[in-house]
């Protein structure tokens, strides 16, 4: 097993281990964990071979939203991200059509299960779980229903600090410290009954919703009313090898990563500059794995300046205006190639480089998860939707969101309330994008700590400005609401909080020591394997190297496991440094040769059903297709995942095709959206408790 | 106002066809449907399967058209409209479904139906697994067989429209300007047409249809619900149909399809009536339960999705087929009672056999599907 990596931020639990099978041979996994991660620890990545082309499959998303993770568990395919692993499972790699396990007695004992609620939560992220405590607080009795065996959706994977404000969403808190605390609060309320391992399967006409617990179990739930807060997929992006067992989403990496602490790969490479991916990049290198790049078609990142800053600070290169061209290897990832793209987005081949990484990250965007709130809204029943189901955000503004989600619901349900205007607009503040950049304030170096900010861009985040003990930092009023960029006043007292709290590590210190030096105190989120004396390399804003610096004390954080370095730097570089290199510029490196094998309409549309851009096309050519049902003729939309990956790259599909996707008839949406076993709909030899 | 020889209304199991037999004797073929390709209301609800085991000449006759037609569909057109011959099974569990189905052997096999009675020895090997617990045999139909709908649909569209059939998607009649005797003008939302001969295929809207016309058809849609499984390597080849009611429905069946995957539908007791397709919370815990019954190794399976779709039910239970008499160039195709899909083909190639080609030994048949019959026997095996 590819044992659990130390971890800077995490704590590394005791786990129980148990044994399990994977095609007869033994193994060990830490027991509960996902099943697809305790495979991916023991270096498993081909979960099947496809039944139509016998192409190899691993996970992609590990959300529980798509199929390509189905492995046979003890002659059942299932999906090994939501299966949780015991001692004994025998595990199969699915080789073409599953052969249905042989269980010839008569019907047992059987029955049906309800409940009833006032409001059924779908989703218990950082939206739905403020949501239920909302609706809770005020009285009505909540069923909360989550498919993880934990409460906090993507809360549970962000190591990192939460940007927005402290007293709206935790600002400064690690996301999985929030999730914690949010859980205790769950937990300990009398009106929320919760139901983890839990997968909402439909909505129906009768005010009912059918909930598949726990691999087994099908219950039947009555509702006033239904929030829905499912979050968000990830994104697919087309483009020859998508498929490759290696190629998989940057939420599917944080899983494995960071809930549960399984060192999936040594080198990677990123596509997509948003805050997902660079996130990804950030964790992947506390994970102690390589990030060979980061590519993404838009001249600028589209994520918080600081992220990026950071990113760069730290050796990860980015290309921007560049493009995956492909994925190679065999059963598995071996290496990919980007290519400049030019002004029309086309790829130009000469500008190619192959990279050697085992993993790439998709990271190109999130799409709601929304069908049942429009079922719902269909059926006329009392719906509220929030988090990144109702419109993609940072998790800060889920919070918030779910705040006026629970009050929305009480109103919608005859509870005579009045929802201030002052909390939208909070909430479109929380959402903003990040806004205009300003320069850098310049502070004159003393002999006492002054922060050196590096934080220009407008985003929505404070927790430096509130943090303070002196109010020696606040925000500098141009739009008059914590989008603003914080600006400092003199008088720091040298106190180290606003270095240790601020999400974008875009605060360090500095004082001058002598005529020629300064000293310099920066965060640093890594394992510290080093001692005082050590030389580091220290880089500004950007990431260019400007000197290496000598540690002079190390301390370490132990409520926000933060470690912050003093360093020893010139003093003409003091108030640029703003980071520390973390990659060596070996690493980085591109294959000497490039290798292009260019055919993009080898690329897999829907891989359900392993369909190429080429098929699709011909079929839509030839049948004039302007309706997204006729697809279904070749399968487009009919695999595992009932559409829900392919229906967001079929757009493209027509676009590239110059068809105007306005005149394209689109399907009505799915009632049904996991695949449940005859047996659990029935809880055949299930008892009611 | 645009002019045509035949305007079919509806592009769904029956005017597909229709319109491809049609336009394939030189007629200038206008097909109209209110949504955006074919086959997409209740065609696609079909679960796909084709029999030829009914109890009555009329669709006997139609039901072994459509098996011969979609049989060689892909060796003489092309189309691979996944054509599984698997036959048809009815268990029989009681004395009185024994001697109701035993009485209707004599009449299939008067009408040359392929069909026989089978031991539950013999239903094991056929179907291995089977719960054969009460099990008195039942009748094997080795001859009858399932397709795929969409893809059927889609080869007759295709066909149709090399035959110089024209389609107009997303267009709904509105209203029929008619005299006396004739329908002059049919408008749809977005344009005006004529034509020699009007063919109402509009299914489960085929009395809105008539209505335009001044005619009052007993066409009266029922819900009914369906679902599919994943795929699994194939385990058993016929359509299971088991016929006792019990509390909360009637008939159910199922098939495992050339995907690999198990289709599934059932007959709601007391009936849904009306054209409401949302789905209710009850179906699947009650065909589920029943499925498991009889064939305990459907246990391990998922279910992927469900859908509900149509039944065009007419007070007998069998199709409404012939000229109105009202209006002159009117031809109802309609009532299809949820067998549209297996009687399509057939039925299109009949209509143009009778209608056009003056055909007159399928007088029978029509004879049998008069509009204006007085509705006294009951289908036995709807």
């Amino acid at each position: 097993m590819r044992k659990l990596f130390d971890h800077p931020i995490l704590q590394v639990k005791e786990s129980e281990l148990v044994h399990f099978l994977f095609n007869g041979e033994k193994y060990q996994g830490i027991k509960d964990q996902a099943v697809s991660s305790a495979l991916i620890a023991n270096n498993i990545h081909v979960f099947s071979h496809h039944h139509k082309n016998n192409a190899a499959q691993g996970i992609f998303c590990a959300n529980g939203q798509c199929s390509h993770c189905t492995v046979l568990i003890n002659g059942m395919p299932m999906k090994s991200c939501v299966t949780p692993l015991n001692e004994g499972m025998d595990i199969r790699r699915l080789e073409g059509l599953s052969e249905l396990p042989i269980k010839d007695h008569e019907l047992r004992d059987h029955r049906n299960i309800h409940h009833s609620c006032d409001v059924l939560v779908v989703g218990g992220g950082p939206s739905g779980l403020i949501a239920a405590l909302e609706l809770a607080e005020m009285d009505f009795k909540i069923i909360l229903v989550d498919d993880k065996s934990n409460l906090g959706g993507k809360l549970l994977l962000q190591t990192h600090k939460f940007f927005g404000s402290k007293e709206d969403c935790y600002a400064g808190t690690r996301g999985h410290e929030i999730a914690k605390i949010l859980e205790n609060k769950i937990k300990a309320h009398k009106n929320i009954k919760i139901m983890c391992d839990t997968m909402v399967a439909g909505i129906f006409k009768d005010k009912k919703a059918g909930l598949f617990v726990e691999n087994k179990a099908y219950h039947l739930v009555d509702f006033k009313g239904i929030i829905i807060s499912t979050g968000a997929r990830e994104r697919s992006l087309i483009f020859p090898g998508n498929h490759l067992p290696g190629v998989y989403g940057a939420g599917a990496f944080q899983t494995l990563v960071n809930r549960d602490l399984v060192k999936s790969s040594d080198e990677i490479f990123i596509v997509g500059s948003g805050n997902v991916g660079l996130i990804a990049a950030y964790h992947a290198l506390q994970a102690g794995i390589k990030v060979k790049g980061i590519c993404d078609i838009l001249p600028e990142p589209s994520a918080y300046k600081v992220h990026a800053d950071k990113i760069k600070r730290m050796g990860v290169p980015l290309y921007m205006k560049h493009t995956i061209l492909h994925a190679e290897g065999d059963d598995k990832l071996q290496k990919i190639t980007i290519a400049k793209i030019n002004d029309n987005n086309r790829p130009i081949l000469e500008t190619a480089k192959t990279f050697k990484v085992d993993t790439l990250l998709i990271a190109v965007g999130l799409a709601p998860i929304d069908s049942f709130f429009n079922m719902a809204e269909q059926f006329a029943f009392p719906t509220v939707k929030t988090g990144d189901a109702d419109e993609i955000a940072e998790a800060s503004s889920a919070m918030f969101g779910g705040h006026i989600a629970g009050l929305q619901m009480a109103k919608k349900l005859g509870k005579n309330i009045k929802i201030d205007e002052d909390l939208y607009r909070k909430a479109e503040i929380l959402k903003s994008h990040p806004g205009n950049i300003y320069p850098k304030q310049n502070i004159p170096l003393t002999e006492k700590y002054q922060p050196m900010i590096h934080c220009l861009q407008e985003i929505p985040c404070n927790p430096c400005e509130t943090i303070c003990p002196v109010n020696a930092i606040s925000l500098h009023k141009r739009k008059g609401n914590i989008m603003d960029v914080p600006e400092y006043h003199g008088d720091c007292i040298g106190c180290m909080k606003c270095v240790t709290i601020c999400p974008g590590l875009a605060i360090s210190l500095a004082k001058k020591i002598s005529g020629t030096e300064a000293e310099i105190v920066l965060p640093y989120e890594f394992l510290v394997d080093f001692k005082a004396g050590k030389k580091l390399a220290l880089c500004n804003i950007n990431g260019d190297y400007l000197e290496d610096g000598e540690v002079l004390k190390i301390r370490f954080d132990k409520k926000t496991r933060t470690t912050l370095l003093s360093l020893r730097c010139s003093l003409k570089n003091a108030k640029i440094i703003a980071g520390i290199r973390i990659q060596d510029k070996q690493i980085i490196k591109a294959e000497k040769d490039a290798s292009i094998n260019y055919f993009p309409d080898n690329a897999i549309v829907c891989s359900c059903e392993m369909l190429t851009v080429k098929e699709v096309k011909d079929y839509i050519l030839e049948h004039k297709v302007r309706d997204i049902n006729q697809l279904k003729n070749i399968r487009v939309g009919m695999g595992a995942c009932g559409g829900n990956n392919c229906s967001l790259l079929l757009p493209r599909i027509f676009k590239s095709m110059d068809i105007d996707f306005k005149d394209v008839y689109l399907p009505r949406p799915r009632p049904s959206s996991v695949e449940i076993p005859l047996q659990a709909l029935i809880n055949e030899e299930i008892n009611e408790s | 106002m645009k002019n045509y020889d035949i305007l079919v209304i509806g592009a769904g199991s029956i005017g597909l066809a229709t319109a491809y037999e049609f336009a394939k004797r030189g007629l200038k073929v206008a097909v109209i449907d209110k949504e955006a390709s074919p086959g997409q209301g209740e065609n696609k609800s079909a679960i796909g399967g084709i029999r030829a085991t009914h109890s009555d000449p009329s669709k006997i006759a139609i039901s072994l058209k459509s098996i011969e037609l979609v049989s060689s569909m892909q060796k003489k057109h092309g189309y691979n409209v996944q054509w599984k011959q698997g036959g048809y099974f009815y268990p029989v569990y009681t004395k009185a479904d024994e001697i109701t189905l035993k009485e209707l052997l004599k009449i299939q096999h008067q009408l040359e139906v392929n069909i026989s009675w089978i031991s539950p020895k013999e239903t094991e090997t056929l179907i291995p697994g089977i719960n054969t617990k009460n099990l008195r045999g039942g009748t094997y139909s080795p001859g009858d067989g399932s397709a795929s709908p969409m893809m059927l649909a889609d080869a007759y569209y295709q066909l149709s429209r090399k035959a110089g059939a024209e389609y107009f998607f997303r267009e709904s009649v509105v209203d029929m300007k008619c005299d006396r005797t004739k329908i002059n003008k049919v408008v749809t939302n977005k344009n005006e047409y004529s034509a020699g001969m009007i063919i109402n295929c509009a299914g489960a809207y085929a009395k809105d249809i008539a209505k335009m016309s001044g005619e009052d058809i007993p066409v009266f849609p029922e819900s009914h619900e369906a679902g599919i499984t994943q795929p699994v390597k194939s385990f058993f080849d016929p359509m299971i149909v088991d016929i006792r009611p019990v509390a909360e429905s009637q008939n159910y069946y199922f098939y495992q399809n050339r995907e690999g995957q198990i289709i599934f539908c059932i007959t709601p007791l007391p009936p849904i009536s009306g054209t409401d397709r949302d789905s209710t919370s009850a179906f699947l815990p009650q065909v589920v339960k029943r499925m498991i019954e009889i064939y305990p190794r459907l246990r391990n399976l998922y279910v992927r999705r469900t859908w509900r779709g149509l039944y065009p039910m007419t007070p007998d239970g069998f199709p409404l087929v012939g000229m109105s008499n009202k209006m002159e160039n009117n031809l109802l195709a309609v009532g299809m009672c949820g067998q549209g899909f297996m009687l399509g083909p057939g039925l299109g190639k009949l209509m143009a056999e009778y209608y056009i080609d003056n055909e007159i030994k399928h007088k029978y048949v029509f004879d049998g599907l008069n509009p204006y019959r007085k509705f006294v026997a009951e289908e036995k095996l709807k």
